[in-house]
């Protein structure tokens, strides 16, 4: 019944004013859809911090890459030598932050030194489970390392091998660690 | 409440206009926003959110959902992919004989489905081609290679160019007289003297099949459409939207079910070129008077011979006239085609831009533009034919064509072998030219260029960045700038005001479609570069238009050029702009201008030349000055035509904007192309090529309800 008489009063209403009320209450929908929808898929303040985050490790990551394009390619020591062009204090930590790759020549030398690692590495089809590169700022010294692990024997064995880097390779895109001094 | 009454719509769209920049002003831009971190992008990120439907996993940058909408749609590309892959791949495994080794073999039934077509086209193409060209590759699919060897005298001679060019004449001057032979002779004349003749053949052979098939099955569904309502029911949408489609966007799935090469593409260039076929028999068939139909049925027809004997020879104009359409679309596909490896015209185009050889592109682009022209006259000229059934003609008057065909075969054959001892040590240039002995402008050309670029470089270079900087970049950024929620109710309020609920409904369907798809910011870029090029193309259109419409040569001269430019493929339009202003965002939008003007002139010319003489006649019984009678009585009576013109030149924009991917822009073009060197890019194709449709299709369905209720309010429906 009051249904009826609210919708006789709307029928009654002058075409204009209908039509003015629906574009009204049309866009009152679709803006209160967006609203409903943005409580279950919005992007929350969480996600926010987390994407500047990744704003400063994308952009800290631009400006080694700079520093690298900036050194001769090459090997680099942070050590007087023979061979290799010598990094300064500044950029040995700086080309130490920016290595991510441990290159098989440094795991094989330092394989060399440790026999069981080596043997795990060889058996188990040169299958290496992690490497890492780390700057050591009370020795002001880069140490870099690898993990290998797989089944000796029918036994399950981890080994970590871990030294000072001695030199990196500068591709001219990325750096490597050259050579690892695990003894 | 008053003001209401008397100016409804414009407070409408007044609170609408409010509305939408209340909502642009109120919701800031995201801070971690950006362009190039679209939700299309497919990396791995760690702070892309996730979610999984229907086993798809879709990654995405999660913003607040009033600035841009998640992409809920985001993982029917990968389902439409997956499906295609586990027809192809996996569905229905069969057993099947395999001819070459003689063992069955199993097989999934699509794939053994799209081989058995592909071979089918190969073949037709490779005969074709072998007729034109000459080849043994026909007659060894029927023998076998040492079955050649030993029978060299078995592989096909090609036709010499001389008895292509004569035949070509003679049908010409069958079919509209002095005027269209001349053409014909000159367009086979310039083929085969700059040296384009086999990439002319080639492309001809492949529309020689894909032509008469767009047309048996357009006629064919087009009759069945005009039979049952139910199947008219259910290919509307599909012509709906493969009208307003690019043509790129079908490459990529019928890539993936038809491989590359001439096969896929005349399934694609039939998969465009059926819808025009069939809306032109829909609309034929409908136009047959009832009076007509009840004399044939009276005269005792049954169904089938009331079709065959009296609907369609009744609707033969504009059945053929679907034929022409058929044949130009085929042309604009022959080198879009060329993408997936179709050879011919369109191939050498694509390689001269390739290497930005604009004066080898000329001349292809020349090549196809003339030929296309010339089977567009021929095809209008046969549909404007009209059969003399009552003429009492002798046996000479009857054949004589016929006669002179057979003379003009003797004479070239004559003419061939002749040759193959005049120029014993060289090439028959009586039977081909090959590429390299033909003429060659493209050096004239290059230098050309190069002399543009020389003379007006500081010009250019100032109009160049002006246009980017001051225009172009803040144009675009205005559109990124604008919320979801913003556009979308911009957009639904549109559709409400202008075609009530229903409009508004179908308008937002669209729209939320774009939007929940992982493209919103790309598209958006579409639209921007689209609406510049309708703009500009409106105003020169309209204006252009305006001024030629007012005397009847002039009329006549802007529909000639307009027919013309109308003839050339799309991708030709790059090349002119790519020789004035290299690979620029404003070479696009200067072909999509070119491009898009064509219609909004053209609509403009028609409109304004339909106004009845009678209406002319009182207005100047009034005392209106010329101007206006232009102003208050031709334009308002004109108007809902042309916006028919501004209709057709958006998705003509669109279409330019879409090929500009070829050129390097950043909008759905782009991603298009993409996905055809992407293995998995079917599903993205397709998507891809829906949105561009139902962004057209948002403003097709916008103008049409407006011109529909202005034509009935005008008393013109």
């Amino acid at each position: 019944m009051l249904q009826d008489r609210y919708l006789n009063k709307l029928k009654e209403l002058p075409e204009p004013v209908r039509q003015f009320g629906g574009l009204v209450t049309l866009t009152f929908i679709v803006i209160l859809s967006f609203a409903i929808l943005n409580i279950f898929w919005g992007g929350g303040d969480e996600l926010v911090r987390k994407m500047k985050l990744e704003e400063e490790r994308i952009a800290q990551e631009q400006k080694l890459s700079k520093l690298i394009s900036s050194l001769p390619s090459g090997i680099l020591v942070p050590h007087e030598g023979t061979e290799g062009h010598k990094l300064s204090e500044e950029q040995h930590e700086a080309v130490c932050n920016a290595t991510k790759i441990v290159s098989q020549r440094s795991v094989m030398g330092a394989n060399l030194t440790n026999f069981k690692a080596k043997h795990i590495y060889t058996i188990n089809g040169n299958d290496i489970k992690e490497t890492f590169v780390k700057w050591n700022k009370e020795n002001k010294k880069c140490f870099a390392g690898f993990v290998v692990t797989g089944s000796n024997v029918g036994v399950n064995e981890t080994i970590t091998v871990s030294g000072e880097v001695l030199s990196f390779f500068n591709t001219g895109i990325d750096t490597r660690v050259y050579f690892i001094k695990n003894f | 409440m008053e003001l209401l009454k008397k100016y409804p719509k414009l407070f409408q769209w007044l609170f609408l206009l409010i509305v939408f920049f209340a909502l642009c002003f109120a919701i800031d831009v995201p801070e971690t926003y950006k362009f190039i971190r679209g939700q299309a992008e497919f990396i791995k990120d760690p702070n892309q959110s996730t979610y999984t439907l229907f086993g798809k996993e879709v990654r995405y940058y999660a913003f607040d959902v009033l600035w841009r909408l998640p992409p809920l749609l985001g993982w029917l590309p990968i389902w439409v992919n997956d499906s295609l892959f586990f027809l192809l791949n996996e569905w229905m495994p069969m057993e099947f004989w395999n001819e070459d080794t003689q063992e069955y073999k199993t097989r999934p039934l699509v794939l053994q489905i799209t081989r058995t077509i592909t071979a089918s086209m190969t073949f037709l193409i490779e005969l074709i081609r072998e007729i034109l060209l000459g080849g043994a590759k026909t007659v060894v699919a029927f023998t076998s290679w040492d079955w050649i060897d030993k029978n060299p005298w078995a592989e096909l001679p090609g036709l010499p160019w001389t008895i292509v060019a004569a035949g070509a004449v003679i049908l010409c001057y069958k079919l509209s007289g002095k005027g269209l032979a001349i053409f014909a002779g000159l367009v086979m004349v310039y083929i085969s003297v700059f040296g384009q003749w086999k990439p002319s053949m080639q492309t001809l052979s492949f529309i020689l099949v894909a032509a008469p098939l767009s047309f048996i099955f357009g006629l064919t569904l087009g009759v069945m459409a005009y039979k049952s309502k139910r199947v008219e029911k259910a290919l509307y949408p599909l012509l709906l939207v493969m009208q307003t489609m690019p043509q790129y966007a079908v490459l990529v799935p019928a890539m993936v079910l038809f491989g590359i090469g001439d096969h896929a593409a005349v399934i694609i260039t039939m998969v465009v070129a059926i819808p025009p076929m069939i809306l032109l028999t829909l609309l034929g068939l409908r136009a047959v008077s009832p009076e007509v139909i009840e004399a044939g049925k009276m005269s005792g027809c049954n169904n089938w011979q009331l079709m065959t004997k009296v609907l369609i020879p009744t609707a033969r104009r504009d059945i053929l006239i679907g034929v022409n359409q058929v044949i130009m679309v085929c042309f604009s596909m022959a080198v879009i085609a060329a993408f997936i490896g179709a050879k011919g015209l369109g191939w050498n185009l694509l390689l001269a831009l390739n290497q930005l050889n604009i004066g080898l592109a000329l001349e292809a682009g020349l090549c196809i533009s003339m030929i296309a022209i010339l089977l567009d006259k021929m095809s209008l000229a046969w549909a404007n034919k009209q059969e003399d059934y009552f003429g009492n003609l002798t046996f000479f008057q009857r054949y004589k064509n016929t006669l002179f065909f057979a003379g003009a075969v003797l004479i070239g054959a004559i003419f061939a072998y002749a040759g193959s001892f005049l120029f014993k040590d060289s090439f028959n240039y009586f039977s081909e030219i090959p590429h390299n002995k033909g003429i060659s402008f493209a050096d004239f050309w290059n230098k050309g260029v190069d002399w543009i670029w020389d003379t007006f470089f500081q010009t250019l270079k100032i109009f160049n960045t002006w246009l980017i900087t001051e225009v172009l970049q803040p144009m675009r950024a205005l559109y990124l700038r604008m919320p979801a929620v913003a556009t979308i109710t911009l957009v639904v309020g549109a559709g409400y005001i202008i075609g009530g609920i229903r409009s508004a409904l179908v308008t937002a369907g669209l729209v939320l479609f774009i939007a929940l798809s992982p493209w919103w910011d790309r598209a958006l870029v579409t639209t921007y570069m689209a609406t510049f090029g309708v703009i500009a193309s409106c105003t020169i259109g309209l204006t252009v238009g305006t001024l030629c419409a007012q005397n009847k040569f002039t009329t006549k001269f802007i529909l000639a050029v307009c027919d013309i430019f109308q003839t050339f493929p799309s991708f030709v339009y790059l090349i002119p702009v790519m020789m004035l202003f290299g690979i620029t965002d404003t070479s696009v939008l200067i072909a999509v201008i070119v491009y898009a003007t064509i219609p909004a002139t053209r609509y403009t010319v028609e409109g304004l030349r339909s106004v009845p003489p009678a209406l002319h006649d009182a207005g100047s019984m009034s005392g209106v000055t010329k101007l206006q009678r232009l102003i208050n009585i031709e334009f308002p009576i004109a108007f809902p035509h042309m916006m028919l013109g501004v209709n057709q030149t958006i998705v003509f924009a669109l279409f330019m904007v879409i090929i500009g991917a070829f050129i390097g822009t950043e909008d759905l073009g782009q991603y298009i192309l993409k996905a055809l060197s992407d293995k998995a890019g079917g599903g993205k194709g397709l998507i891809l090529g829906i949105c561009v449709a139902f962004i057209a299709l948002i403003f097709d369905n916008l103008i049409r309800t407006w011109v529909d209720k202005r034509k009935k309010h005008l008393g013109l429906a």
